[in-house]
């Protein structure tokens, strides 16, 4: 039997969330999920046109995300879930259900390369040696994954203070460190690699081969609707999603910008090896400032940038999907919370697939060009989330024009049309040139290439549509149950 | 009593009926998610290692009409990294370009170099440059965009072959 759908979402029934979230929590939130010190070095290869890069990014992506976020989040305080209940709100269970699920799979796939990313920074702290042994790296990924998953635990107030604090220590000071040591350098006489400065030396160079690059920066502000989906814990959702959206959004483009200049500055691209990770970087750059003592404790604080963004991944879009549960689109066994209203059936079974793909990540042997289409499915899967979410917020102003919107896009019509149509623009078109393969690939492994993405995107998208068609009226519950 | 029967049965039932969605969830989902690992790890085929003699590099620049203008040897600071060379390569146009090689001493160690470089992606996306496995080398171009990249790969491609 088929439960028809409503065209509002149902309020969230039972337990009531303390509203334990302000500004500052809500903009860290979002700060722990997209500002990483890893696209630093990555970013600085580009010299000057790396600010062509941001701004490209900044333009069709972080800003449309910022303002889309917070007009949606202010127009629907009353309920949790954050995208889920966006798009259900514009596209019923069906659009809501498949954009959080493409957004927590997308975590399932990508969990292993942050976890990896946090156990090869934490050995170039204690001995480089240890990166090489598979024994290490899982085991850290392990105690990092399943650490934050019990800080997630212990519910909202615990996990934001950890984000809060966490996000400064690993993401914040780290960057602020390397624009003070970039300046430093700048106006102690220090020799800057990079060629003068022109305006015409910040143009990317855009052409066929550097189209698959488009992607990747289109998405290097990915993690902006986080903290919608913390909206029944926030003190005053209205006033203070916009200026935590604001706040966040200034905080990484500033961040982000400057630091990678700052390494570009000290850094000669063809010392850049960024095969060998981060923290070659960092090495040069605080061994060329003269503090090479400094490596260490900053290899420690970029671990922790590292979990904290782990963090407000896992946390989120599993909040999200217990909303799901909790309204009956999953089997009853999906809608557990604990005393503390967090989604434990979700984060245990997010877990243990995490961990199990984690295994294969680890212990498999080298499998190259796996790894390059695993990445290529993250972003195809995080495209299809951010082309929902600005389909939604186009659709909700045709078909909810009268819902209050404390933050509203300003512009009217064309306003929504040339914010929502150029973000979902740039998602469609990351979308398809991440679908274009490396020159490295013949014909025949172009072609497997593209198939295999297309065919794993798929597969971690359609469940939600198995699982609406499986629907049964008794897994709907009046209130959330504890276990 | 017989209707509270009947009532309880059908709850029962209810019970055991969400049980078992519950279960074919939990399989469903883990399927979900090994399917694509799977069947990734079936088109593409693990590196294996072995010695490598020579200059891959320079051999597959030489093959693909690539000038190789200067090289200094490099370490990379990973665990089993032997040494290897960086290589600033000029193609036809004029265009440099740096490239990477590394040796390493077991497979084990080049397998962990290769999870640290995907490691390194670009915000939620891919890494920014490309890692080509030869035997015991590692082969890094950056970025993965490069057309130098195009040029030197069918190359490298021979280099395996041998």
């Amino acid at each position: 039997m088929e439960v028809s759908e409503e065209t509002t979402a149902p309020k969230p029934s039972g337990l009531t969330p303390p509203k334990v979230l302000g500004i500052f929590a809500l903009a860290m939130i979002n700060v722990a999920a997209v500002l990483s010190i890893r696209n630093f070095p990555s970013m600085a290869v580009y010299g000057w046109s790396c600010i062509g890069w941001y701004l490209i990014g900044t333009i069709l992506f972080l800003i449309p995300i910022s303002l889309a976020g917070a007009e949606l989040a202010t127009m629907m305080t009353d309920r949790g879930g954050g995208v889920y209940a966006w798009c259900r709100e514009a596209f019923g269970t069906k659009g809501g259900f498949v954009a959080i699920f493409c957004e927590w799979s997308n975590n399932l796939v990508w969990f292993p390369t942050v976890l990896a990313f946090i156990a090869s920074t934490l050995a170039f702290a204690i001995s480089p040696e240890l990166g090489a042994n598979p024994v290490y790296l899982f085991t850290v990924m392990m105690i990092a994954f399943w650490g934050t998953t019990a800080i997630a635990y212990f519910g909202e107030d615990i996990s934001s203070k950890f984000q809060n604090y966490g996000v400064i220590l690993g993401s914040i000071i780290p960057s602020v460190l390397i624009i003070g040591l970039g300046l430093w350098w700048l106006f102690s006489g220090g020799a800057i690699v990079l060629p003068p400065f022109s305006p015409a030396a910040i143009v990317p160079q855009i052409d066929l081969s550097t189209l698959p690059f488009f992607a990747t920066v289109i998405l290097l502000f990915a993690g902006m609707e986080m903290a919608g989906f913390h909206a029944l814990e926030t003190r005053n959702p209205e006033s203070d999603f916009p200026k935590a959206m604001a706040i966040s959004a200034i905080i990484i483009f500033f961040c982000t910008v400057f630091a990678t200049l700052a390494i570009a500055f000290v850094i000669p691209v063809e010392q850049l090896n960024l095969a060998a990770g981060v923290m070659q970087a960092i090495e040069y750059f605080f061994t060329a400032a003269n503090i090479p003592q400094a490596i260490a404790p900053m290899a420690v604080l970029i671990t922790i940038g590292g979990v904290v963004s782990l963090a407000a991944w896992l946390i989120g879009p599993a909040k999200g999907l217990g909303v799901v549960a909790e309204e009956g689109n999953l089997p009853p066994l999906f809608n557990r919370t604990n005393k503390y209203g967090s989604p434990m059936a979700v984060l245990i079974i997010q877990a243990l697939i995490g961990t199990f793909i984690s295994l294969l990540y680890v212990f498999l042997p080298s499998v190259n060009q796996a790894y390059w289409i695993l990445s290529a499915m993250t972003v195809e899967l995080l495209c299809i989330v951010y082309f929902l979410i600005f389909a939604s917020l186009i659709r909700l102003r045709y078909s909810k024009p009268d819902a209050p919107r404390p933050f509203k896009i300003p512009g009217g019509i064309p306003g929504i049309w040339l914010v929502g149509g150029m973000g979902a623009f740039a998602v469609i078109f990351a979308f398809t040139v991440g679908l274009m393969p490396t020159g490295d690939f013949s014909s025949s492994q172009a072609v497997s290439y593209v198939i295999g993405v297309l065919l794993g995107t798929f597969l971690l998208a359609v469940p939600p549509l198995i699982f609406l068609k499986m629907k049964k009226p008794e897994w709907i519950e009046t209130a959330p149950k504890e276990g | 009593m017989i209707a509270l029967q009947s009532v309880t049965q059908k709850g029962l039932k209810g019970k055991n009926k969400s049980g078992s969605a519950n279960w074919a969830a939990i399989i469903f989902l883990i399927l979900i998610f090994l399917i694509p690992f799977w069947a990734i790890m079936i088109i593409t085929t693990a590196e294996p290692y072995y010695p490598v003699t020579g200059e891959p590099l320079r051999e597959a620049a030489k093959g693909a009409g690539i000038t190789v203008v200067k090289v200094v040897d490099s370490t990379w600071p990973v665990g089993g990294a032997m040494g290897g060379k960086t290589y600033t390569l000029s193609d036809a146009e004029g265009s440099t370009y740096t490239i990477m090689t590394q040796k390493f001493d077991s497979a084990k160690s080049r397998d962990a170099a290769v999870i640290t470089f995907s490691a390194q992606t670009v915000g939620r996306g891919k890494p920014v440059g490309k890692l080509i496995i030869i035997g015991n080398y590692l082969v890094y171009v950056q970025p993965f965009t490069s057309k130098i990249l195009n040029q030197i790969a069918p190359e490298l491609e021979k280099a395996k072959a041998v």
